[in-house]
């Protein structure tokens, strides 16, 4: 019979060699390897402040017949700390969602329990798959002012913790970012940017439900963000942009009317249009033009779309490492 | 009067629900204003938990996606009239308690007792588009304010306060889903579409 035991860092552990005597003659093994006779006392094993590096599979024995006679997996680990617990609805109002992790590992297995409370009635939060720390619960009402209160408990075999978190319905609506942001140049406006986007796939009723939006945008050589708030439309035209200089533009999303602003969206670039420079026809100005390599170069205004890796939270600002060719060969043409 | 499903009943219908959410939206900006004058004024804790008020209209509701036009606007019409009796009840107990001593709550609590009014009004309107015409208000004077000492009663406005917050959100909600529907489907649930 294989035996699990878990104990805490820094606890002295005493193993016995199942039934046998205490005089009986023995040989450990951890992990396969024998332990020095130094940390037997008569047949049991004795560690002493054990850390994460005891842990392993432990093997007992008899003398000289080789017999195994107890086998246990050690564990070494530590109590749960506080869970941290979020909840959160980005698909209201159908339901929301709550997500759970300890601030530090354990080490050893943790089960966690969450229940759902909203005034007298428990309400049953859905395991998801993936991730598995995670679970949804379907509003069985909407518009109340009783308040929801999540308590999630972690337990493992050396201990137990818990956390709860007590909020409104309205409080914890925030949708995912706007999708598949679009900016696009104006032909013949070198001041202006059509910037375009769509509602987040998760958010169910956006008729009923409908979303604001609010846009911030800059020049990549500035670091001052103009923002513009929008009531309605999933468009919206920039008329203030620096000709010839290439922006960086990000969305996020509300309900009109309750809960708190998205994430910002990825991260899109865009130039506005610009005035194609005129062919020069002798030879010497071919010769000084290629030289200077500005007028065979137009960069083409197009969006170019940064790494979703490179946006870390919601005040991060992606850079294409492109767009500083472009912007070096734009420096030689007009500064 | 217009059938309930002819063009011109659609265009008043549509004109009335557009007009109705931008009531109810800025009705609720002024009660949550309200709502943290009066916390602040009367001593309360906002956090406070209020256990359900009588008498005051619960806005939570089960199954509001399978609602009916009709069911909506009865629903909120109530409502709105049982707040224009609360809050007057409110005014005129905050006359009696401050006299003029506290002039900016009690403008507060006349404004959006005027915004509830003209919100009923509103409601009354689109009922009668809906050809069934709003429910007469019951010829019995309203329920006297219940004995409560002075600090239930600021207990019990924060309630009414909170929940005619609530209201004014729903409203908007169901107003939006009354204009989502099709004229002359007041009788036929306006299900919110999902993906």
């Amino acid at each position: 019979d294989s035996h699990v035991q878990y104990e805490r860092v820094g606890a002295d552990v005493t193993m016995k060699c199942g039934s046998m005597d205490w005089d009986a003659a023995v040989t450990w093994t951890a992990n396969g390897t024998d332990i020095d006779e130094s940390h037997l006392n008569g047949s049991y094993l004795i560690l002493k402040n054990v850390d994460l590096t005891h842990s392993g599979q432990y093997s007992c024995y008899e003398g000289s017949s080789w017999h195994l006679k107890y086998q246990t997996y050690l564990g070494v680990g530590t109590p749960p700390k506080e869970p941290v617990l979020m909840c959160r609805s980005n698909n209201y109002p159908k339901g929301f969602y709550c997500s759970w992790h300890l601030p530090t590992p354990t080490y050893i297995p943790n089960f966690f329990n969450i229940s759902v409370i909203h005034g007298m009635r428990e309400m049953v939060c859905e395991k998801d798959i993936f991730p598995k720390n995670r679970c949804h619960i379907k509003y069985l009402q909407l518009f109340s002012t009783v308040k929801y209160k999540v308590t999630l408990t972690v337990t493992n075999a050396l201990g137990k913790n818990s956390t709860t978190l007590t909020f409104d319905e309205f409080a914890i609506v925030k949708p995912d970012p706007p999708e598949s942001v679009v900016a696009k140049p104006v032909p013949n406006n070198p001041r202006r940017l059509e910037v375009s986007w769509q509602n987040p796939s998760s958010w169910p009723d956006p008729e009923s439900f409908p979303l604001k939006f609010f846009l911030r945008y800059r020049p990549l050589i500035l670091d001052q963000w103009q923002h513009v708030e929008l009531s309605d439309g999933t468009s919206h035209t920039i008329t203030d942009a620096y000709a010839g200089k290439e922006y960086i533009i990000q969305v996020a999303a509300k309900d009109n009317d309750i809960g708190t602003w998205s994430d910002w969206s990825v991260a899109v670039h865009a130039t506005p249009w610009t005035e194609e420079p005129k062919h020069l026809t002798t030879e010497a100005q071919v010769t000084e033009t290629t030289s200077a390599s500005t007028s065979s170069f137009m960069p083409p205004p197009t969006t170019k779309i940064c790494d979703k890796g490179a946006v870390v939270g919601s005040g991060a600002v992606a850079v294409c490492w492109t767009a500083g060719l472009v912007l070096a060969a734009y420096g030689v043409l007009f500064i | 009067m217009a059938a309930a499903d002819s063009p011109s009943a659609a265009l008043r219908r549509r004109d009335l629900c557009s007009r109705g959410i931008r009531l109810a939206g800025k009705m609720r900006s002024d009660v949550v204003d309200l709502l943290d004058t009066y916390v602040k004024r009367q001593g309360l804790d906002a956090s406070a938990s209020v256990a359900a008020v009588e008498g005051v209209p619960a806005a939570a509701v089960e199954r509001w996606d399978e609602q009916t036009g009709t069911q909506r606007l009865l629903e909120n019409l109530a409502a709105y009239r049982a707040f224009r009796v609360l809050l007057a009840q409110m005014l005129e107990e905050h006359r009696e308690q401050l006299g003029e001593a506290d002039a900016a709550l009690g403008q507060a609590l006349a404004s959006v007792l005027l915004q509830v009014s003209a919100f009923a009004y509103h409601l009354e309107e689109l009922l009668r588009l809906e050809s069934r015409g709003p429910p007469s208000e019951e010829g019995a004077p309203a329920a006297p304010a219940p004995h409560l000492g002075l600090f239930e009663r600021k207990l019990r406005g924060l309630g009414v306060l909170r929940e005619l917050a609530q209201w004014a959100v729903r409203s908007a909600r169901d107003l939006r889903q009354l204009a989502k529907a099709n004229p002359g489907s007041g009788s036929a649930p306006s299900r919110a579409e999902s993906p």
